[in-house]
């Protein structure tokens, strides 16, 4: 079993510092998010890990072994790619025979490995069509298939659902997750998607300006962030001012304990979802937008001159519209809040 | 609007066909020049002058002289080429623009100085190099480079060749195999491109042919043609004609692959 180090790793571009002493653990078998704006160092991460690029510094083990020198052939990895990377001359059976044929694989082996794949990512029906008669959902499958076919230590996801529309992405999403468990090889997967990345990962490792900010299974994620910016750019929060109240704090007129707290920070992180919206025409609070989004509904309150986003149960909604008085609060069952910054 | 525009079609028609048919008039009706007027647009036409240049031992000689340069400046084209772009385009993309103008570099060098320059090194340190008609071909082959480079370079770039190579990497394939596995069969189309502007340039080019005192098929025409303006005019057009046809053929070999010149980066 194979499990990933990349300890200490820098690199540079010019410059830019792509990743600045970033580590980074998977567990063997495990599925790891690496999740991030544009820029900040995730694809450079996954590259290093290919072999792609060199690190400045920094050591790249899987199972024990020191690869941080080994040649990208030499590492034995399945990598699927945000572009289509099928080869446009070969079916999706020849494609995953390619991968076959390179690890020197004989025939009756790759005869039954491509059967396999092929039922493992539902593609029988499509295998001998060419990438160009294929669906993007169907090449990204053909580029998995093959990307597992040599049985490979490592493999890599660099965001490969990105080029798909909405409802194929979800499905694609789900089946590799599935696949990936089936097979149980320890991957990495790059996206910038929050939703792909709380769905799919075992671990989420948000990232930003070449570091690591934190790393957590996708709840602890949502429910703890460290930091202002995890729990900016995780989800949506809102940043509302924190009163010190003894020992606890008072937010939105509750008295709460805190959770988890930065040094001299007054400002909490409070989720759409934990802000309830009474409707009452004495309130101080006035609704600017009401959006449907199906069983829940999003509201844009303006509260005491600062704008709050506000996500209740459509049932549960008194049915308020633009302009229409309300009283923001915490919901009753909020009772640990996350404070984030001063 | 579309009465204009069907005007300066035909004007446009014209300014194409009539020197064309006036070329044609000139070779091969066997009527005096001064008698060809409109009303014997339709005498005496005839081919023969044509066909007895075909028969001319010379003529043959420069023709095949010519046609082994094609393929040869084509083949060692496409072996230095095509592994240079990929590399480019693969390893170093930053350095693309830098290619694109050093290819360029060729066109702006006149024949004159790039022959001059060229000859003075090798007629003393290789002599022999210069005697075979065959020293025209490295002239060729940087005389198309900056279309043979280019239909190439966008060959590579349409078909992702970055992507494919690291795919192709990972599995475990060497530069070689992606090279002779991967790339070449998905950029038929640019190969094909760069092949038919590399041979349409050797078949017309006349200066390093004259200049380093070669008989290709050029400098074959334009001396006959001092002899026989007739039958030059006739094997004149009928090079033009050759010359479309293999342009022709590389298009139709294209649209098979469900491409365009376009496409190919021409």
């Amino acid at each position: 079993m194979a499990k990933v180090i990349m300890s200490g790793i820098r690199k540079e571009f010019g410059s830019t510092v792509a990743l600045s002493d970033f580590t980074l653990e998977i567990e063997s078998g495990e599925l790891v998010c690496l999740l991030g704006p544009s820029g900040c160092g995730k694809t450079t991460a996954l590259r290093i890990l290919a072999g792609f690029e060199k690190a400045d510094a920094g050591t790249v083990t899987v199972g024990g072994e020191d690869i941080t020198y080994v040649p990208t052939p030499k590492r034995n990895f399945g990598m699927v790619f945000q572009e289509y990377s099928l080869f446009p001359n070969m079916t999706g059976r020849e494609n995953v025979e390619f991968a076959l044929k390179l690890r020197k694989a004989g025939s009756a082996e790759r005869k039954d490995t491509i059967d396999r794949l092929l039922e493992v990512t539902g593609l029988t029906p499509h295998a001998d069509k060419f990438p160009h008669q294929m669906s993007g959902g169907q090449r990204q499958r053909v580029a998995l298939a093959r990307a597992l076919a040599s049985n490979p230590r490592v493999l890599l996801l660099d965001e490969p659902l990105s080029a798909l529309d909405a409802k194929v992405r979800d499905s694609l999403r789900e089946e590799i997750r599935r696949v990936q468990r089936e097979i149980g090889v320890t991957t990495l997967f790059v996206t910038h998607d929050q939703h792909e990345a709380l769905a799919i990962a075992d671990r989420v490792g948000v990232m930003s300006h070449g570091r690591l900010e934190q790393i957590d299974p996708p709840r602890a994620l949502y429910e703890q962030p460290d930091s202002a910016f995890v729990a900016g750019f995780v989800g949506t929060v809102n940043r509302i001012p924190a009163q010190v109240d003894g020992d606890r704090w008072r937010v939105l007129n509750r008295s709460v304990s805190a959770s988890q707290t930065v040094d001299g920070a007054t400002l909490a992180a409070i989720r759409p979802e934990q802000i309830a919206v009474d409707v009452d025409a004495a309130g101080d609070d006035t609704v600017r937008e009401v959006v449907f989004l199906g069983p829940l509904t999003r509201l844009t309150v303006d509260h005491g001159g600062s704008t709050l986003i506000a996500d209740v149960l459509t049932s549960e909604f008194g049915g308020a519209t633009m302009g229409d008085r309300v009283r923001v609060r915490l919901r009753d069952d909020v009772d640990a809040i996350v404070l984030i910054e001063g | 609007m579309k009465v204009l525009r069907t005007i300066f079609l035909i004007l446009l028609g014209l300014y194409f066909f009539v020197p064309l048919l006036a070329m044609a008039r000139f070779a091969f009706q066997s009527v005096p020049v001064v008698l060809l007027t409109p009303e014997k647009l339709l005498e005496g036409w005839s081919i023969s002058g044509l066909i007895e240049v075909f028969g001319n031992p010379e003529f043959q000689r420069a023709t095949i002289v010519s046609l082994q340069l094609m393929v040869l400046a084509i083949v060692l084209t496409l072996v230095l080429l095509l592994p240079l772009a990929a590399l480019v385009e693969i390893r170093a993309p930053q350095l693309r623009t830098l290619m694109t103008a050093i290819t360029l570099l060729p066109w702006v060098v006149p024949p004159v100085a790039l022959v001059v320059g060229v000859a003075a090194t090798f007629r003393n340190t290789v002599p022999w190099f210069l005697a075979s008609p065959y020293s025209l071909v490295p002239f060729y082959v940087l005389w198309a480079l900056p279309f043979s480079y280019r239909a190439l370079d966008a060959g590579l770039r349409s078909i992702g060749a970055r992507t494919l190579y690291e795919a192709a990497r990972v599995m475990g394939a060497s530069t070689f195999t992606i090279i002779v596995r991967v790339l070449v069969p998905n950029m038929i189309g640019a190969i094909i491109a760069a092949s038919v502007l590399t041979a349409a340039l050797v078949l017309g080019e006349f200066a390093f042919a004259a200049l380093l005192l070669k008989e290709t098929l050029p400098t074959f025409m334009a001396e006959f043609q001092r002899s026989e303006p007739r039958a030059g005019m006739a094997l004149a057009l009928a090079v033009m004609l050759l010359t479309a046809l293999i342009i022709g053929i590389g298009v139709r070999a294209l649209r098979k692959r469900g491409m365009d010149l376009q496409a190919a980066g021409v």
